[in-house]
């Protein structure tokens, strides 16, 4: 973050964009020097490219990823159609980190349970690397991860080969609706969760993915006797400062870019639910 | 408050209450008093208690027809107390589609004008206490002692100039009709601006907009600007830049101006909502008067089965239509 | 240090102040009083209660642009752009509730980390002569925030306005350093000013104690499906108040060059919080309505331990539909017991 004007953004490039799904793409961002900026996973960058305007992303990446911060973006608005339409090489602004970030310390000897929806794996992604890349400091891993179909998973490759591949992991994939190529789980995220019937002792959940499938994997946790403090959640809202000023994200007394977007569900449900 | 008006706002009471109270209307859209006398502000009543606070005086000033775009959403049926600018704001509503005449009970109220608080501190030189009114006067009651004023003078701007003080559309007419009032001069500053060189014209405007703040208050409390999404909103293609500056503010009033041509009723609820007095009318008075010299004389709002002349199109139009 | 200087040198005083840097001051322009920087024949109107707009534009302007960029998608450059140590700022004859108002944006921009530069910079380039309100006007109620009407402790100057002369008395180094170099037109105080005693401004029998701690349990209150029926959506209320503070943030220019600014502004626009997937948090006037005013009266205290308001009366004064934070108040149990 500019140390005089938090609203400053620096000079970045573009490295390459890759297509993850019909309407998500990953870009890869370099400063001069490697890394903008350092940063814990969970954080969020702004992107800008003037005169479009700027828009608040997840870090997808690993603060162990020393190369660059990546971006799984969905086309939703006028900057992320801008981004997707980049050339490799192309000059963008950006800005941060901002917001908390996951509590990495509290994690430390737990087993971890990762729920992701659709795009909602980006920020996760960025925690999951984290702990590979200090494996010894987590317990079991399970990952849990849907879309509507086979074709809207993104980070197919990690998802299916790389990850499963990890010691002490397991991953499991579902999709919406049958398709004739899938052969893994069908049914939606929060039902699967439910059936595999996780136990709590000793672990944290960690979920994310669209409005309507969190407030169901939610309920699944609690029926498998989850607390709300061992329920971690990231808040989407719009965003223009990224400092707890502009009051866009504003909840209650926080503001979610600064605050958050990190939340346990005990902090949430004291929180006005207007998110 | 004078004893008329007292008298009247009973009336009104109970003409609506009946209709309320058994059940012909979900809500009534009046008006209560605010924290002040020379305040009312919107009711919203559904039921006897909130009937006890409808008043009727002369601050009743705010338009109350553009609630309707809300309440029939809650509401199959709601009663609205309609003054002539709030009857022809009702039209202006039905013509664009915008509420189903079948689902509102106008009460029409012959309106003798709104004072203004502002003019009636001016004429009072200060510490004004309360007012009070009989036979087209008012008294100012000071600090200091009491002084009488003819009522036209401490009228709104916007009810000095109106025309139609009776509604012209209602089920049911409250009060006796007002009359519609002949030889008003609502034209008489968009001649004045018209004398000026472009120049000077330009250097007018660019100055009243630069107080301009941007918060929309003339939009939202407009009855024209219905739109469900208004252009300054919309993301892509971007047309209203926030910036402070002149290209920004000529964008954004004269777009709305132009989407009000024939279609604005002339009632002046912009320039009262504006907070920085920036004089609205008269961009919309010169797209009338325009539109009059052109077109023959059409008064927006005035009767809903007349077509708007930008809305209609007849071989002899004196603009040729594209022709490409 | 007591100082005053006769009305009628007032004119010199300015022209002499504004040399330094802008002056703000409460200025008429058609009909209209608002603080604006002072220039010669500007109708100066220290008479006036408060202007339309708060002075809270002089610390974080309507528009403020803080970068600029240049070259096309290979060849971007980025430079910043704020207000240097050089760009001094008087700002004359602000009342003591806008002044108390600034010092509720200064812990929001200041105090919370990570700070505000651009503010700051101005905020501490800036010598604030603050005026006592002898006569408030009925939308005044600053009496309720504990705001005296004839004293602004956060000034840099305290002014008393009497029938020839104002009064001026230095707070600050910063006071007493404006002051010096107008030496020649202001001669000490031979007697004391007047000083308006126990100013009472309009009771609306509000009872803020435990107000915001209420506020808490309140968020689903009934009274909310009430109180938003008349908002028209505007943003008058939030651009007139002097302690609201959001902001946008955006482009101007085109692909080659350009700059970018931030400018005001409100929570009460639906677009406000809209996102580019179509997802909105507060879709409705019911939850931007609960939004602007629990923000006021418990987000803002939760935080800062105090209420967002001063009692400036300009929502009183400007909403269209006359819907204030007075009505709000009284509507969520902060009338006072008697009253109830």
């Amino acid at each position: 973050m500019n140390k005089d004007n938090p609203l400053l953004p620096q000079v970045a490039t573009v490295l390459d964009i890759t297509s993850e799904t019909p309407d998500i793409k990953t870009l890869r961002v370099a400063g001069k020097d490697g890394l903008p900026f350092e940063f814990m996973p969970g954080q969020c960058a702004m992107l800008s490219i003037p005169p479009i305007g700027e828009a608040i992303f997840s870090i997808t990446s690993s603060p162990t990823c020393r190369e660059c911060l990546e971006f799984s973006i969905k086309e939703v608005g006028t900057v992320s159609s801008a981004l997707h339409d980049l050339p490799p090489g192309a000059h963008i602004g950006i800005r941060g980190p901002y917001g908390n970030g996951f509590p990495v310390d509290d994690m430390k000897g737990k087993d971890l349970l990762f729920i992701g929806g659709g795009i909602g794996l980006a920020p996760l992604r960025s925690l999951i690397g984290y702990c590979f890349s200090n494996r010894d400091q987590f317990g079991h891993i399970d990952i849990v991860y849907g879309a509507r179909s086979p074709a809207d998973l993104i980070r197919k490759s990690e998802i299916k080969e790389t990850w499963p591949a990890e010691p002490d992991t397991s991953v499991y994939l579902t999709v919406d609706a049958e398709n004739p190529d899938w052969k893994e789980n069908v049914g939606f995220v929060p039902a699967y969760v439910s059936e595999l019937g996780f136990k709590p002792e000793n672990k944290i959940a960690i979920t994310c993915g669209p409005p309507i499938m969190i407030k169901f994997v939610l309920q699944a946790l609690d029926k498998l006797g989850f607390k709300p403090e061992q329920v971690i959640t990231t808040l989407e809202m719009r965003m223009k400062c990224g400092v707890g000023k502009c009051g866009r994200c504003n909840l209650g007394p926080v503001y979610v870019c600064k605050d958050g977007p990190v939340f346990s569900l005990a902090q949430l449900n004291e929180l006005p639910a207007e998110y | 408050m004078a004893e008329k008006s007292l008298k009247e706002a009973e009336k009104i009471r109970e003409i609506v209450g009946q209709d309320l109270l058994g059940g012909r209307i979900g809500l009534l859209l009046g008006w209560e008093k605010g924290h002040y006398w020379w305040q009312s502000r919107p009711l919203f009543a559904k039921n006897e208690a909130d009937l006890e606070k409808l008043t009727w005086d002369s601050f009743c000033v705010i338009n109350l027809s553009r609630y309707l775009l809300e309440e029939l959403k809650e509401h199959g049926k709601v009663g609205v107390l309609v003054k002539g600018c709030d009857a022809r704001a009702f039209n202006r509503l039905l013509q664009d589609n915008m509420v189903a005449r079948d689902r509102v009970v106008l009460y029409g109220l012959p309106c003798p004008g709104m004072l203004d608080y502002g003019r009636l501190n001016e004429e009072a030189g200060g510490a004004l206490i309360s007012i009070s009114e009989s036979n087209g006067s008012v008294t100012l009651k000071t600090g200091t002692g009491e002084k009488s004023v003819e009522r036209d003078q401490v009228l709104m701007k916007k009810c000095a100039e109106c025309v139609y003080p009776d509604p012209v559309v209602y089920d049911q007419l409250l009060l006796s009709p007002q009359g519609k009032k002949e030889g008003v001069e609502r034209f008489k500053s968009v001649e004045d601006l018209e004398e000026l060189t472009p120049d000077e014209r330009f250097a007018y405007w660019e100055g009243e907009l630069s107080r301009c703040l941007r918060c929309y208050a003339c939009r939202q409390v407009c009855p024209f600007c219905s739109c469900r999404e208004c252009f300054v909103e919309q993301d892509n293609p971007r047309w209203q830049g926030r910036a402070y500056q002149p290209g920004e503010n000529f964008m954004f009033h004269l777009v709305r101006a132009y989407h009000g041509t024939g279609r604005c009723i002339d009632c002046g609820e912009c320039e009262r909502a504006c907070p920085v007095d920036i004089p609205l009318q008269e961009l919309n008075r010169k797209l009338i008067k325009d539109i009059n010299q052109l077109y023959g004389d059409y008064e927006a709002g005035v009767d809903a089965e007349a077509d708007p002349p930008l809305l209609t199109y007849r071989p002899d139009d004196p603009a040729a239509f594209s022709e490409k | 240090m007591k100082k005053m200087i006769g009305l009628d040198k007032l004119p010199a005083l300015w022209e002499q102040l504004s040399a330094e840097g802008p002056l703000y001051l409460p200025i008429e322009e058609r009909g209209v009083v608002c603080f604006k920087p002072w220039y010669e024949g500007a109708v100066v109107r220290l008479d006036a209660l408060n202007g339309v707009v708060p002075p809270k534009d002089i610390f974080l302007p309507r528009e403020e642009t803080y970068m600029r960029y240049q070259g096309g998608s290979q060849t971007l450059e980025i430079e910043a752009v704020s207000p240097g140590p050089d760009d001094k700022a008087t700002l004359f004859g602000v009342h003591p509730c806008d002044l108390k108002a600034v010092e509720m944006l200064d812990r929001v921009y200041i105090d919370q980390e990570p700070g505000d530069s651009l503010y700051r910079r101005r905020r501490e380039n800036a010598t604030v002569v603050a005026l006592a309100c002898s006569s408030p006007d009925p939308f005044c109620f600053c009496n309720l925030f504990e705001v005296d009407p004839a004293d602004a402790p956060g000034a840099d100057i305290m002014a008393y306005l009497s029938e020839q002369s104002l009064y001026l008395e230095t707070r600050t180094e910063k006071g007493e350093t404006m002051l010096a170099k107008a030496e020649s037109l202001i001669s000490d105080a031979k007697d004391e000013p007047e000083r308006p005693r126990e100013v009472k401004t309009t009771d609306f029998g509000l009872y803020l104690e435990g107000l915001s701690d209420n506020l808490k349990e309140r968020f689903d209150d009934p009274a909310w499906d009430n109180l938003y029926k008349s908002c028209l959506s505007c943003g008058v209320c939030t651009y007139v108040c002097p302690t609201c503070y959001c902001f946008d943030v955006e482009d101007f220019g085109h692909e080659g060059a350009g700059e970018r600014f931030r400018c005001w502004d409100s929570c009460m626009f639906g677009h406000f919080t809209q996102m580019a997937g179509g997802h909105n948090p507060r879709p409705d006037r019911k939850e931007r309505v609960r939004q602007r005013f629990l923000h006021k009266l418990q987000y803002y205290p939760q935080t800062y331990g105090e209420i967002a308001c001063v009692g400036c009366g300009r929502c009183l004064r400007s909403c269209p539909v006359n819907l204030d934070i007075v009505q709000a108040v009284k509507a969520l149990g902060g009338e006072a017991v008697e009253q109830r």
